[in-house]
């Protein structure tokens, strides 16, 4: 049984899963509110786990309830809504983390997941692509970072594999570079020696594995003598937020900034000025990975509020209460059309506050949100929060 | 009983993936928000054979139809967040659950009214109506996961009664789909009161168009009351004030709500008052009213630094368990002119271990949810004769004029007491018409026969029980 370990950021899942009170609340569930069967209700998916864990359970009922409680552990977006709401504060995020990590013992993650997790392990990024091609974002840019690359500086960029290796996120990695450029900063980025910082593998359960890539990515930091590394993927935020310190414990002692609290640092200390006029109406779209995951709630909003004459508008569902994008917790590997379904009512709230821009602090919601725009062919443009601030730098 | 093999055939023929009897899903749907002491499963089948997941009315005509050509049980679920297993299956059959049904939210700003399907959880609707200015009238306690079909369907009661009802006063229009598939409207309040408190007995509710109000800010004042005489005077006063809501808790549970919350609320009985202000002279009106009606009761008033912020946890009771091991819990509906004596008994009775949180539902009655928490996991025998205990104590605040909050499965046979004689009457003259075969929900609202012993109605048995404990 999956139970106490000595790794405090570990919980007694079964524990969890009794002192539930049943009270539905989390029926705020994205997942659940499209897929409707209560095998997918958080308090559902508690009430397998006492049932997968209850003495003498037979095998063939083992096998029945372990295929319904996999199941609906991957259609998890870990979104964290479940957590936050829970009024007896159950620790359902590590509790889901759990699962995820005895169905990966049980060797039940579908294939997808599996060629993921493969080729993270083998080229240590998402895409499977050679680490030569982590910097070709700047070359296609026209950008030359040779300069910046391993060089010993307090402060790193992590690019993150969205933003290094896929097209359509080259431009975050163009603007975050260009801001610290533009504020004059000293600042590295690790090149062909940056390794995925790990999310997926974490959010599958792999965290032996992504063990691995966090070491190499603190070595790195460490010979560069990097003190502060700043992010545009929140994804890559919560791992060294979050994971990191877990699992590396005390060794992890650099601190993390996500681009809009260093923006925020850069406009206080007059370094940059956000200059630029824009007429159009701007939203920001809270990733479930800063505002639940980490509690980055302010920052963004603090930037967006610089910028002069801004018609900034709350999406109906914001902060703490965001919706999810659908994409988070590896949701696309095991069920694209439900990603489209949960984004589905995220869209919807975009067109009510009919807005011309949305901001976003990840690229998964990004991508998401732009996919769904495109689909239902609406005139609103998607695009990430470090784009945005280097537009109004002007 | 267990489907018959074609019978299921036929049903998986119509419904494909939207019917699913694998264990695991029968063992989730077997329970509502009170899991079933285990003993309990020798009178009830709580386990069902199969749960369907409607998406259309005409999925839920034909599921009815099916189900009467082969006789089998239907059981309707909402959010099953009720634990009076009004949603669970007294003798197996199939859980039909409503979440399925796909609907849009419809608001009618001139007429003041919205329309939703069942499965609509009432904090989604609110923030809805909020965005435009409206809200509703009235909400129960479990206002984050409870649906307004089951709502209805439990004979809801709840936040904002005490001023403007219970379900049936909301409710302007409903659309169900009877036992016998036939698919009707209902506008006029006598009809709809039969599918009032009826616990899926008499069909699937598909469509609900609720009242609505504006989005008046509400204000909050407290006191607090030695007793419980002194309470229910405290309550009587304030039914002339029509205010929005009486929320109020003994000392015990006071202490959970200091530690939980960090509130510093006195050990008394401590009453939390809600009112709609549009202006700052109905505020301080009101002030002065409530003021002298609650030295008149006996009572002192509460410093507004005492409950600032208090509301937020309105709707967060269950967390003050979350440092409790297990709980059980009941609710009754009381009068306030003669219940004072039943609530000094029931204290009496459980010590500090009854925690009790009371709402006023209208200018006479109040509800009361009755909380055991148990600091360690109790042997399932044990929790079995608390449970009955509890239930037993429940039924004690009817010598005083009181009755369930709902039938559901532990409550069934109390109907006439709920809703009156008459009514009884009209309920089951229409639910004979419209399911000859008693397919709908069997086991609610009219107590069935014990199964192990089927010439004891399941009403004795726990009557019987329950007074031994």
């Amino acid at each position: 049984m999956f139970m106490s370990s000595s790794q405090e950021w570990q919980v007694d899942v079964l524990d969890v899963a009794q002192k539930c009170v049943y009270c539905g609340y989390c029926s705020l569930c994205p997942t659940f509110k499209e897929l409707k069967w209560e095998n997918y209700h958080p308090r559902g998916i508690l009430e397998q786990i006492k049932l997968y864990y209850s003495e003498g359970l037979k095998e063939n009922q083992k096998a029945d309830v372990s295929k319904s409680l996999f199941e609906a552990i991957f259609a998890c977006t870990m979104c964290k809504a479940c957590e936050n709401v829970c009024i007896v504060d159950l620790p359902l995020l590590k509790v889901w983390e759990q699962i995820r990590q005895e169905s990966f013992k049980r060797g039940r993650w579908n294939p997808q997941l599996l060629t993921l997790y493969n080729k993270i392990k083998s080229s240590y990024n998402i895409y499977g692509l050679p680490a030569e091609e982590r910097v070709a974002w700047a070359a296609l840019r026209n950008m030359v970072m040779t300069r910046r690359t391993q060089k010993q500086s307090p402060l790193a960029y992590f690019v993150g594999c969205q933003a290094s290796y896929s097209g359509k996120m080259e431009g975050i990695a163009e603007s975050v570079v260009k801001i610290l450029r533009k504020a004059k900063l000293n600042f590295t980025i690790l090149g062909t020696e940056e390794w995925c910082c790990g999310s997926p593998v974490f959010l599958a359960g792999g965290y032996s594995v992504g063990k691995t890539f966090a070491k190499h990515n603190l070595e790195q930091f460490k010979k560069l003598g990097v003190k502060r590394v700043v992010t545009a993927c929140a994804g890559c935020y919560r791992a060294f937020k979050i994971v990191y310190p877990r699992i590396l414990n005390d060794k992890w002692d650099i601190e993390v900034l996500h681009i809009t609290e260093l923006v925020n640092e850069l406009l206080a200390e007059g370094k940059i000025k956000l200059k630029k006029k824009f007429k159009e109406k701007i939203t920001f779209k809270d990733p479930c990975e800063l505002v639940r995951h980490c509690g980055l709630i302010e920052a963004p909003r603090e930037v967006i509020k610089q910028i002069p004459g801004v018609r900034f508008e709350e999406l109906p569902s914001n902060r703490e209460e965001a919706l999810c994008c659908g994409g988070g917790g590896l949701l696309k590997l095991n069920d694209d059309e439900l990603v489209n379904q949960v984004n589905s009512r995220l869209v919807s709230e975009i067109v009510y506050s009919e807005v011309d821009i949305v901001l976003n602090g990840c690229p998964t919601c990004l991508d998401t949100i732009k996919r769904s725009i495109k689909n239902q062919d609406l005139e609103i443009e998607s695009i990430d929060i470090a784009e945005f601030i280097q537009r109004a730098m002007g | 009983m267990v489907l018959k093999k074609k019978t299921r055939l036929r049903f998986i023929r119509y419904l494909g993936k939207h019917f699913r009897d694998d264990k695991t899903t029968l063992h989730i749907y077997s329970r509502d928000m009170a899991e079933l002491p285990p003993l309990t499963k020798i009178m009830f089948q709580s386990t069902p054979d199969a749960v369907i997941l409607p998406k259309t009315v005409e999925d839920i005509q034909r599921i009815y139809q099916l189900a009467n050509e082969t006789n089998v049980p239907i059981t309707l679920r909402s959010g099953g967040t009720a634990g009076f297993g009004g949603a669970i299956s007294y003798k197996k059959g199939i859980v039909v659950d409503g979440k399925g049904i796909e609907s849009e939210i419809f608001v009618e700003p001139l007429e003041q009214s919205v329309t939703s399907g069942p499965s609509m959880i009432f904090s989604d609707m609110q923030r809805i109506l909020k965005l435009q200015g409206f809200s509703l009238c009235a909400f129960p306690s479990s206002y984050y996961s409870a649906t307004i079909g089951g709502w209805i369907s439990h004979g809801g009661y709840g936040v904002g009664s005490s001023q403007y009802g219970g379900a049936l006063d909301q409710i302007l229009a409903l659309d169900v789909v009877l036992p016998n598939g036939e698919m009707k409207t209902y506008t006029e309040k006598e009809d709809i009161s039969l599918f009032v408190g009826s616990n899926g007995t008499l069909g699937m509710i598909t469509n609900i168009k609720l009242k609505i109000k504006f989005d008046i800010p509400l204000k909050q004042w407290g006191c607090t009351f030695d007793s419980p005489t002194e309470l229910m005077q405290g309550l009587k006063e304030l039914s002339d004030l029509n205010t929005f809501s009486v929320w109020f808790f003994d000392p015990s549970h006071v202490m959970q709500f200091n530690d939980s919350f960090g509130f510093a609320l006195p050990y008394r009985y401590v009453a939390i008052v809600s009112k709609e202000i549009s202006y700052e002279e109905e505020e301080s009106e009101f002030h002065s009213s409530f003021n002298q009606a609650i030295r008149k009761a006996g009572g002192q008033i509460l410093d507004k630094r005492y409950i600032s912020n208090i509301w937020d946890f309105r709707f967060k009771t269950f967390s003050m368990l979350k440092n409790y091991e297990d709980f059980l819990v009941s609710e009754v509906i009381l009068p306030i002119e003669t219940s004072a004596k039943y609530v000094q008994k029931l204290k009496a009775r459980f010590n500090k271990d009854l925690h009790v949180e009371g709402e006023m539902i209208s200018d006479s009655h109040y509800s009361l949810l009755l909380f055991i928490p148990l600091k360690e996991r109790i042997s399932s025998l044990k929790r079995t004769i608390l449970y009955l205990r509890l239930m037993g104590a429940t039924l004690k605040g009817l010598k005083c004029g009181g009755y369930p909050y709902s039938t559901g499965m532990w409550f069934a046979s109390y109907y006439h007491k709920i809703y009156g004689k008459e009514q009884f009457k009209r309920y089951r003259e229409f639910k004979k018409s419209v399911d000859v075969n008693n397919i709908g929900n069997p086991g609610k609202v009219v107590s069935p026969k014990l199964r192990i012993f089927p010439i004891i109605s399941m009403k004795t048995a726990i009557k019987l029980v329950s007074r031994l404990l």
